[in-house]
């Protein structure tokens, strides 16, 4: 597990709460991942049935917590003190790799 | 005796031969029973945690903010996700159907499940860590894919759900 990044972040515009004072611009964090080629038979055979590919599941949520830490760390570099309107976007790049981005809105509340 | 004994190499020869028939068919059999069993089940499944939530209000909203317009003690961004695939038959049929184009309802409803599961799991979040809604939930579907044979072959697709969890 990362070290903790203490800054509040929320998917809404606001921080409940607080108002923003100044807007640090547009962070973001971003991972390329891939499983393993042992998950990934065992996935295979999965394929056949059908249903939740839970070996995925896991990996993606994994890779996800890793993107949000990254973009936070960009926002303590920034000398912001919260993240508003943060989106999740995702994309397979090529070949059981996905990439994993969070991005939002720097802000310093009050 | 010359004539049973040739008889039996016949024999031999055709279970041998429909063995090796067999053989390549059997992981489309576990499909097959894949498909109209064990689907069927987890969807069985999903309804009834639905069904048990559906008795209060839907905690999910897609508004920025609570439409009670209560004043917001706690929050947290939750997220949830799943990663579900087809099944070969459902593939299988979904490649014909292409062909003629229009709805290809058997993917329809992987996608539909998928959406359901991830939504449920939202909901669940939100009861274990006791928030009393979920306010702009944002839902993303990606199509993941691996390379076999040198080509991009897609396994599944990942729908994620997420939104702010609040508490009065």
């Amino acid at each position: 597990m990362q070290p903790q990044v203490n800054i509040p972040f929320s998917n809404t515009e606001t921080i409940p709460g607080m108002t923003i004072t100044q807007m640090m611009g547009v962070v973001t964090g971003s991972t390329v991942r891939a499983k393993n080629v042992f998950k990934d038979i065992g996935a295979g055979l999965k394929n056949m049935v059908g249903g939740e590919l839970k070996a995925y599941t896991e990996l993606l949520q994994e890779s996800r917590n890793e993107a949000l830490y990254r973009m936070l760390v960009d926002a303590q570099a920034r000398g912001a003190n919260a993240v508003v309107n943060v989106r999740f976007a995702t994309s397979s790049v090529a070949g059981g790799a996905a990439e994993l981005l969070a991005y939002g809105t720097a802000v310093v509340v009050q | 005796m010359e004539r049973l004994s040739s008889s039996n190499e016949v024999i031999r020869l055709f279970v041998l031969i429909v063995l090796s028939l067999l053989v390549p068919l059997l992981p489309w059999l576990v499909s097959g029973i894949g498909t109209a069993v064990y689907q069927p089940k987890k969807k069985q499944e999903l309804l009834q945690r639905e069904q048990a939530f559906a008795k209060t209000s839907d905690v999910l909203s897609t508004l920025s903010k609570p439409l009670s317009g209560k004043e917001v003690k706690e929050y947290q961004v939750l997220m949830t996700n799943v990663v579900m695939s087809p099944s070969w038959i459902q593939i299988l049929v979904g490649g014909i159907l292409s062909l003629f184009g229009g709805e290809i309802n058997v993917f329809t409803k992987v996608v539909d499940w998928s959406r359901r599961e991830a939504q449920q799991r939202l909901r669940e979040q939100a009861a274990a860590g006791g928030y009393d809604e979920v306010v702009n939930v944002r839902m993303e579907t990606t199509t993941l894919s691996k390379i076999r044979g040198g080509k991009d072959k897609t396994t599944g697709i990942e729908v994620l759900a997420y939104g702010t969890g609040i508490k009065y």
